[in-house]
């Protein structure tokens, strides 16, 4: 028996309409854009939020989660102060082509695009590249790799007010990485939408690094889309480092389309948000490509962190390569969501994913769930999961040499996520994010020691 | 000295130890040997104070601590050292930084200051090239892909790096070709001192060739069942244990 299903909204999905309508006049872009924003709209509101029966959001109801739809935040700022402790921490001191986005908005003033286009990369804050329309932009913003039943990345293509649209030329590389700082300003309660278009041309090689941070203590919802195109023979390599405030929801979806014989290297690496999605969709469109998608994230309290990768093979001989490594404690929940889909045409498709996790503690959760789905009849494809406790043996092998107990398991924590870390090429890079875990590990001995 | 009184102890509620008397004083080296299930390496691991193993009765004191009372970290602090018959493979750990963190930690928890970088390398560099452990060897992660002799080389160092006061080896021969024997049995000599007291706990005489003992020690059932000098390994590895109760192995 069919029952009448009636349409009704939550309170924030109808708050999320309602600041559409009040902000849409002020949002950056001539007519093709807002025609664009529109559409998103009616789409979201179509869809609603993701809710648990919704199989990729299945661990994580924003339906239920999301109560509030904060104000959109047009024109956040940050003080000077904050800003300059901010960029002491040692992300921020990577040598770097820095660009900092502040609650949505770009700074221009303290973000090097002059120097980027002396490089001759074509740069234009999100902003300048909704008004006048540059053909390769209106070619790919809102079409790379999209996902037209995400009701998310629809939310943030129709509230989008900050970001960047950058082209690296053909057979370009940088001397340095691209370095997107996003500093949520939650001084109080808002929420802000970020929007990144990147597109690496044939031949070109970009080392993208995005970073998060927060300075404020409000809630706050932050959503951000990286929409990355790597053309023929181009390689991008995309590095995530996430330390938020315990108030702040972080939405975050990374859209990469590759063509052929390209290169991507994904890494995330996360610490929180009180509520965290990470999702990649990488799809591949031209013949001999790879992907390797990697990371770690390690929760503490009631954090939640959910991490869903999509892989699409669409053509034959391409390979995907995942490793996650999740810390959890406490009562923290960490979901782990990887899909592989090979087309019934891509054959000679070489595809694995491999999830662990450490529980710290008896309240902490890890969902792990691996998805393959293989039309085609000629492939490799594998998957793995694994989730345990500290391994004791190892642990008496440390302290026989003398290493307290606290110190020896957040050696042997710091090993577990390492593996994963071991995997980016850039060792600066890999230090910074040694000693985010190992921040993360202090604040766990400092708590121990007060606690005993 | 070490001392081991009446020593009971249980490993999931099953009895391995059932009374073991033992003293071993400073400046000395005395092997255990015994059949396979005897209780050898029980005894290395209640030495270095692994959990799981149920002291039911008697006493370990060395140098008058009593070593029961404290955990593995406290005990490697008082001075002793186990050198493991399987040393744990630890991905992720560079070995450089566990032999620094171990150093510094038993260092500090000694009242002794920290080593500064140059000095700690330089203090590797020096053991090292002793043991014939090469700087590409100790950049790898923690026993990770070393081979059988790498292994026992690397906790012969740790050793070296440590100063131990009591050094329990745990079947440090096994898996090894006679090479490596030599060059981890070179190394333990270098170590042997007037304050330092080794126990070398090992299956077969062959590694008693190259650490001569002075005393020689056979386990068997839980307790020490005959105690002699150097002769009596020559005599068990012509007779075997059977007398013992060991199967042949």
């Amino acid at each position: 028996m069919d029952l009448p299903v009636q349409q009704f909204r939550t309170k924030a999905e109808q708050g999320f309409l309602d600041a559409f309508a009040k902000v849409e006049k002020e949002l950056p872009g001539n007519d093709w854009a807002a025609g664009l924003r529109r559409k998103a709209i009616q789409a979201f509101g179509s869809l609603g939020l993701p809710h648990r029966r919704i199989e990729a959001w299945k661990y994580t109801d924003l339906r239920t989660r999301l109560t509030d739809a904060f104000p959109p935040l047009l024109g956040g700022h940050v003080s000077k102060n904050a800003l300059a402790e901010l960029l002491g921490k040692p992300v921020a001191k990577l040598p770097a082509y820095r660009v900092v986005i502040v609650g949505g908005s770009l700074q221009p003033e303290l973000s090097d695009l002059a120097a980027l286009r002396a490089e001759g990369v074509e740069v234009l804050s999100l902003a300048e590249a909704l008004e006048g329309p540059l053909s390769w932009v209106k070619d790919h913003l809102g079409k790379i790799n999209p996902q037209s039943d995400d009701a998310v990345i629809a939310l943030n293509l129709a509230l989008m007010s900050g970001g960047i649209a950058l082209k690296l030329g053909k057979g370009a590389t940088l001397d340095k990485p691209v370095h997107l700082i996003h500093v949520a300003d939650n001084r109080e309660p808002a929420s802000s939408f970020t929007r990144h278009v990147i597109v690496v041309e044939e031949g070109a090689s970009l080392d993208l690094l995005e970073s998060y941070a927060s300075l404020g203590s409000a809630a706050s919802l932050g959503s951000t889309v990286t929409e990355a195109l790597v053309s023929d023979n181009a390689a991008l390599n995309h590095v995530k480092l996430q330390v938020e405030h315990p108030d702040t929801t972080h939405l975050s979806a990374w859209l990469i389309g590759l063509k052929r014989d390209a290169r991507y290297n994904g890494f995330q690496f996360s610490t929180g948000a009180g509520l965290t999605r990470n999702q990649i969709n990488a799809g591949f469109d031209g013949e001999g490509s790879a992907v390797n998608i990697s990371g770690a994230f390690l929760m503490r309290n009631k954090q939640h962190c959910d991490t869903t990768l999509l892989v699409e093979h669409r053509v034959p001989h391409c390979s995907s390569r995942e490793l996650f490594k999740v810390v959890l404690d406490d009562e923290a929940r960490g979901i782990f969501q990887g899909k592989i889909i090979v087309s019934p045409n891509a054959q000679k498709t070489d595809g694995k994913q491999m999830a662990g996790a450490l529980l710290l503690s008896e309240s902490a959760e890890f969902d792990s769930k691996p998805e393959l789905e293989i039309f085609a009849d000629d492939v490799v494809c594998g998957h793995g999961s694994t989730s345990g406790q500290i391994d004791e043996d190892l642990l008496f092998y440390l302290e026989s040499r003398g290493i307290p107990a606290d110190e020896a398991r957040a050696l042997l924590i710091q090993a577990f996520v390492g593996e994963a870390v071991e995997l980016i090429e850039s060792e600066g890079l890999r230090n910074v994010l040694n000693r985010a875990a190992a921040d993360w590990l202090g604040v766990k001995l400092d708590e121990t020691t007060i606690a005993s | 000295m070490l001392e081991i009184k009446n020593l009971h102890v249980d490993v999931d509620n099953r009895e391995i130890l059932k009374g073991l008397d033992l003293k071993l004083p400073a400046g000395e080296v005395h092997a255990i040997m015994g059949p396979n299930g005897s209780g050898k390496s029980t005894l290395a691991y209640v030495l270095a104070g692994k959990e799981g193993y149920e002291v039911k009765a008697g006493s370990i004191t060395w140098n008058g601590e009593d070593l029961l009372a404290m955990d593995a970290s406290e005990r490697a602090v008082a001075g002793v050292f186990l050198a493991f018959q399987y040393p744990m493979e630890i991905p992720g750990v560079a070995t450089m930084t566990f032999l620094r963190t171990a150093v510094n930690a038993v260092r500090k928890a000694r009242g002794e200051p920290e080593l500064s970088t140059p000095d700690f390398l330089r203090l590797v560099r020096d053991k090292a090239a002793s043991l014939k452990i090469d700087a590409e060897m100790l950049r790898r992660p923690l026993n990770v892909g070393f081979s059988g002799g790498e292994k026992k080389r690397n906790e012969i160092l740790q050793m070296a790096l440590l100063e131990p006061s009591l050094c329990v080896l745990d079947e440090t021969d096994s898996g090894l070709d006679i090479d490596a024997v030599r060059v981890v049995a070179e190394g333990v000599n270098a170590l042997r001192s007037q304050k330092r007291a080794m126990l070398v706990i090992t299956h077969y005489q062959r590694l008693l060739d190259y650490i001569v003992p002075d005393r020689v020690h056979v386990l068997s059932d839980g307790r020490i069942a005959r105690s002699g000098g150097p002769e009596l390994a020559l005599e068990l590895e012509r007779s075997g244990y059977a007398e013992f109760g060991g199967a042949a192995a």
